[in-house]
């Protein structure tokens, strides 16, 4: 059993960190970072080509991070692969030791860098979830029996900030339903929307990593804004950011994520938090000391 | 209809530049509702091949593109003048272009048009897609096509890129998503629809060359 499985399920409130791998082939840079990183939180979670911006694969990443004893969780999104080319890299993943999965649709080629690639989309999330849920009983998405089980630990996402809310909220309890373990939310800013879903979800008994971003500069919090699909930052936030003299975002977006975890975790509003701090590790350490001041 | 779209100028040229006669070749199908392969395209198009001192020596409009023997009837009578021609333009959809290949194997035939989508038409000349004749039919599901409506394909509901029930591919389209969902709940087939999942889809249904022989009347 993955270690990030036994501590959510233990109550242990759990700290995740995304990762991006690098843009070339060259892993140096994310190598330290990783080292540094896997002595403040549970597990890294690599990407899988964000924003269709094409980088090193999410699984040779979780493998880097295993070798240096750092629980890796791979994204899997259906942008890029069909359903044999899925389950082929999904066994693989497995079969070096990567046991944490975060399954996505992806967002669109016309987004990233490379606009002119086909999308697939042979699968959808949900059918995603369904067919991990199928190699963990030894099956593959057609019902051919496989030389073995998988044991992954396998979650989906869901974005609180949808509007409309509802029909994000039946997904979420498709994917639940088709076998998901956990769920990663989409970043959060405002309590009110995180509260407003565990409300409709705390009925179905599931474990839910909350997504929160260390905004760093006014052009990040713009780029978020505009760039990143089903991401809504709230008026007043962007606001009051552009209020500030730029040297003081940095520390007001480091306030903020921390304000919003301890509250998450005061309240017991979630069984974690997935910290997007775009691969910096002393914003990642700054935020795990101040939380752990404070509470 | 088969939407269709005049090929920039440019490339035009590139593919004619060594031929000095053509013969064009028209349809009264999809191509006239689209401007691309009715009368006035044919004199247009014909005009400024004469103005860059090319000859025309004949033209017409095929009553199908698509339909092959039809077609193949209708050229009978132009015999002289596409013998006279270098080259052989289509102003029709890629099926239409292909029906003229059959005939003329080693005569030059070049399409005039990109041929785009099935669609519907809106207003005038005003086309939107709707369906991408994927061989499987959920609408009686969805309500909308979301194959063909969702640049994601998705088949169990929303992905989490949509905001303000805007599409994050194209911000200007509403997410067919929270389209379908409406008719889902209007219906009152929510609950129904949640019950199960669709997919994996067979997309064997799509793959191309297709082919159909449907002889009961």
């Amino acid at each position: 059993m993955s270690n990030l499985k036994k501590k959510l399920m233990n109550g242990d409130f759990v700290f995740t960190v995304e990762i991006t791998p690098p843009k070339g082939p060259d892993i140096t840079s994310m190598r330290n970072k990783l080292e540094e990183l896997k002595e403040l939180v549970d597990a890294a979670n690599f990407t899988d080509n964000p924003s269709a911006n094409m980088r090193l694969c999410s699984m040779a990443a979780c493998k880097i991070s295993l070798d240096l004893d750092f629980e890796p969780v791979l994204q899997m999104a259906c942008r890029d692969r069909n359903r044999i080319g899925i389950q082929s890299d999904l066994l693989g993943a497995y079969a070096i030791g990567i046991r944490n999965l975060l399954l996505m649709t992806g967002d669109h080629p016309v987004l990233g860098d490379h606009k002119e690639a086909k999308p697939v989309y042979d699968i959808d999330s949900s059918v995603l979830v369904k067919l991990v849920n199928n190699l963990n009983n030894g099956l593959d998405i057609n019902g051919n029996r496989l030389n073995g089980r998988t044991d992954f630990f396998y979650g989906a996402v869901v974005n609180p900030n949808a509007e409309p809310l509802m029909p994000q909220l039946k997904r979420f309890e498709q994917k639940l339903k088709m076998g998901a373990e956990f769920f990663q939310t989409q970043m959060i800013f405002e309590i009110e929307k995180l509260e407003r879903f565990m409300d409709y979800s705390k009925k179905f008994n599931t474990k839910v990593i909350a997504g929160v971003v260390i905004i760093r500069t006014k052009k990040m919090l713009h780029y978020i804004a505009e760039k990143i699909p089903g991401v809504v930052v709230p008026k007043w936030l962007i606001n009051e950011v552009e209020k500030l003299k730029d040297h003081d975002v940095e520390r007001f977006g480091l306030d903020l994520a921390a304000s919003l975890i301890i509250n998450m975790k005061e309240k017991k509003l979630c069984d974690g938090v997935h910290i997007m701090a775009f691969s910096r590790v002393q914003e990642v350490r700054n935020i795990i000391n101040l939380i752990k001041n404070r509470v | 209809m088969i939407i269709t779209k005049k090929k920039n100028i440019k490339d035009i040229e590139s593919f004619i530049e060594e031929f000095k006669s053509f013969f064009l070749i028209g349809c009264s199908e999809c191509a006239t509702l689209c401007g691309t392969g009715d009368e006035d395209a044919i004199l247009n198009f014909k005009e400024w091949l004469e103005s860059q001192n090319k000859k025309v020596t004949g033209w017409i409009i095929a009553k199908t593109g698509c339909q092959i023997l039809g077609t193949k009837r209708q050229l009978g009578e132009y015999k002289e003048a596409i013998k006279e021609a270098q080259c052989i333009i289509v102003l029709s959809c890629g099926a239409g272009t292909q029906t003229i290949t059959e005939f003329f194997k080693e005569k030059p035939v070049i399409p005039l048009n990109d041929t785009l989508f099935i669609g519907n038409m809106r207003r005038f000349r005003e086309f939107e897609e709707k369906c991408r004749a994927c061989g499987e039919c959920f609408i009686a599901v969805t309500g909308v096509c979301v194959v063909t409506l969702c640049p994601k394909s998705m088949l169990n509901g929303p992905c989490g890129g949509y905001k303000d029930g805007k599409c994050e591919v194209n911000p200007l389209r509403k997410c067919a998503w929270t389209i379908a969902y409406e008719i889902l709940e209007k219906r009152g087939f929510v609950e129904r629809f949640y019950e199960e999942i669709l997919g994996p889809k067979d997309w064997s249904k799509a793959n191309s060359p297709r082919e159909l022989r449907n002889k009961e009347r």
